[in-house]
């Protein structure tokens, strides 16, 4: 038991040692919405329905049972978009992605919070730029519409799986 | 505890009504009353729920900050570094750390007329460390056929250092991979479509080409460049068959004669790339004559839903061609080549959209390449016409993740000699 704490203790240490966070979440939300939006945190348990509808309609596998999103809104209470946090793998180390869907269920923004593979392999904005404006639709992924990253193929399907999956979440959850 | 505050209404209710003045008076002390049952009742779930809520609340809060990583460390930003925009350059200044990573390919040719084989061809290892946030070391230590008591080897494939200045201008150092052509750099086997490299990227670009150098690199706009001074390649080990063999591979390298090799490439929108690059210097070393080598490219890779076209086209000189096969005791059609070059083109569509959502690719391809090692040769000497080949290679990369690849095809070898054999071939890949 004292060996497996050790380990564990030794792999968390490394992890924080190596890890490459660059945005806090604060900082992200801070540019997620204009200034003056109302954000109000939302927290979601999915049912296994819910998760297996997500992923089937996502065509993405994913684990998480507890979706958080924030709210934006304006001062006439009317909803302006919805901030969703992603954390994935992205070859063998984590990315940590914000993605902001519109209220009319597009992609509006993509921010990296933090991203552990070596930096050659990190999207450059003006390929996340392809995002904007996006749905959850066939054409979302680096076969159709997206035009693949250049020898770093595994950042950009992260990237677009996250968003899939975070876009087929939306659908499933209510308005604010 | 509902029932308790329902049974004091009631009886509040009751004794009310005994002292009733009137019944309007009684209905509505009744109604009230029963407006703070349905209060309480209303009320005193809430009390519990509200308290598990914040719970809930307060757990959620835990896993999320635990999930996107919050509670480690935000490298401070300020400037843009390296190219990247606003978000992407402050993973320069992340903390240091150590990086792991690799590749490897298993191959097996059925070769006509000749013995079958099966190899485990690669396994590769990727090391690289940042030391702060402006130097990085990175390295390919590759293991090749498995043993090394029969025919397997162990190279340090690059190793290198990197300076990072600015996003237009930073310094590497060490050993390099030569920047030409589309496989040298990129040599991974989910990268290219066929079992086996195309053999241009062999005979032709001796992929996989590293020497010892210092140099530059960085992006400008929509440009990148990279250019390094470095060990040149060796004559004595030039043939019929190409400048494979003169590689230094930063082995106790001979620096006598040093060389420029320089890269641009144009990214005119995402998944394109439009290059070319050059390489020369002298190849005599210790030897009298200059010899030297030139070699230039150009290249294209272009990847849209679906679609995956590379092309290349490739020409090389050596000079003192006549002296290099003298000491080299190089004869007749055994010379090497004054002028050599080629071209291929590969194209590959993944069907796997058309009858799935998921993420595996089912890729039909199709490549044609055709070099020569010895367009010309010194006066005195001869063309041998089995160097100068037309090879079609045609067949499917299936990858279940995109990590991981099968690749089958078939290879038609025709040369001017007509002794060309063909093969067939099934590959497994991995990257990580």
């Amino acid at each position: 038991m004292t060996r497996v704490a050790l380990a564990a203790l030794v792999i968390v240490s490394a992890t924080t040692a190596g890890a490459r966070v660059f945005m806090t979440q604060q900082q992200a939300l801070a540019g997620a919405f204009p200034a003056g939006t109302k954000v109000v945190r939302q927290t979601f348990f999915l049912s296994p329905q819910q998760s297996a509808a997500a992923k089937k309609e996502s065509g993405v596998e994913f684990r998480d049972r507890m979706i958080v999103r924030y709210a934006g809104s304006d001062a006439a209470g009317t909803a302006i978009g919805y901030a969703y946090f992603d954390t994935h793998m992205v070859r063998t180390l984590p990315e940590t992605v914000m993605v902001v869907v519109g209220s009319d269920g597009r992609v509006q923004k993509v921010d990296i919070l933090s991203f552990d593979e070596p930096p050659d392999y990190m999207p450059k904005q003006r390929w996340i730029d392809q995002l904007r404006g996006r749905k959850l639709d066939d054409d979302l992924s680096l076969k159709r519409a997206i035009r693949p990253i250049t020898g770093a193929s595994l950042s950009g399907r992260a990237i677009v799986n996250a968003s899939r999956k975070i876009l087929a979440l939306h659908r499933l959850l209510p308005a604010q | 505890m509902l029932k308790r505050f329902a049974s004091i209404a009631l009886a509040l209710t009751v004794t009310t009504s005994l002292f009733a003045q009137d019944s309007a008076d009684l209905e509505r002390r009744l109604r009230e009353l029963e407006q703070k049952i349905a209060q309480m009742q209303a009320a005193q779930p809430n009390a519990d729920l509200a308290e598990v809520r914040r719970q809930i609340e307060a757990l959620g809060q835990e896993i999320e900050s635990l999930k996107t990583r919050q509670t480690e460390t935000v490298a401070t930003t300020d400037t843009t570094t390296y190219g990247m925009g606003a978000a992407a350059s402050k993973v320069y200044r992340a903390d240091e750390g150590i990086s792991f990573g690799g590749y490897g390919e298993f191959l097996y040719q059925n070769l006509e007329d000749r013995t079958d084989t099966a190899d485990a061809l690669r396994a590769i290892l990727y090391t690289g460390y940042k030391f702060n946030d402006r130097v990085i070391f990175n390295s390919e230590i590759e293991y090749e056929h498995a043993n090394t008591e029969r025919s397997g080897q162990v190279e340090v494939e690059f190793a290198y250092l990197d300076y990072l200045i600015t996003p237009a201008a930073n310094v590497r150092a060490g050993l390099l991979l030569m920047p030409v052509g589309i496989t040298n750099e990129q040599h991974e086997p989910t990268a290219f479509f066929a079992a086996r490299r195309s053999q241009l990227d062999s005979r032709i670009i001796p992929t996989t080409w590293n020497e010892l150098g210092v140099g530059v690199f960085g992006e400008v706009g929509r440009f990148s460049y990279r250019g390094y001074m470095t060990t040149a390649l060796t004559s004595s080990g030039i043939t019929a068959a190409g400048i494979r063999g003169s590689r230094q591979r930063g082995s106790q390298a001979k620096a006598d004669d040093l060389a420029f090799v320089g890269r641009v490439d144009f990214h005119p929108f995402e998944g394109t790339i439009i290059g070319a690059s050059a390489y020369t210097g002298n190849s005599g070393q210790e030897n009298t004559f200059g010899g030297r080598v030139t070699l230039a490219e150009v290249h294209a890779d272009a990847r849209f839903r679906g679609f995956e076209v590379r092309a290349l086209a490739a020409r090389g000189s050596i000079d003192d061609a006549a002296a290099i096969n003298a000491a080299n005791h190089l004869t007749g059609a055994a010379s090497v080549g004054e002028s050599f070059g080629g071209w291929y083109v590969e194209g590959g569509y993944d069907v796997a959209p058309l009858v799935t959502a998921r993420e595996l690719s089912v890729i039909p391809f199709v490549r044609y390449e055709s070099f020569d090692t010895q367009r010309e040769v010194p006066t005195g000497f001869l063309r041998n016409r089995a160097n100068d080949q037309n090879i079609l290679t045609f067949g499917v990369a299936f990858k279940p993740i995109p990590q991981t690849v099968i690749k089958i095809d078939w290879q038609n070898v025709d040369n001017e000699a007509n002794t060309g054999l063909n093969q067939w071939n099934i590959a497994l890949g991995y990257i990580f």
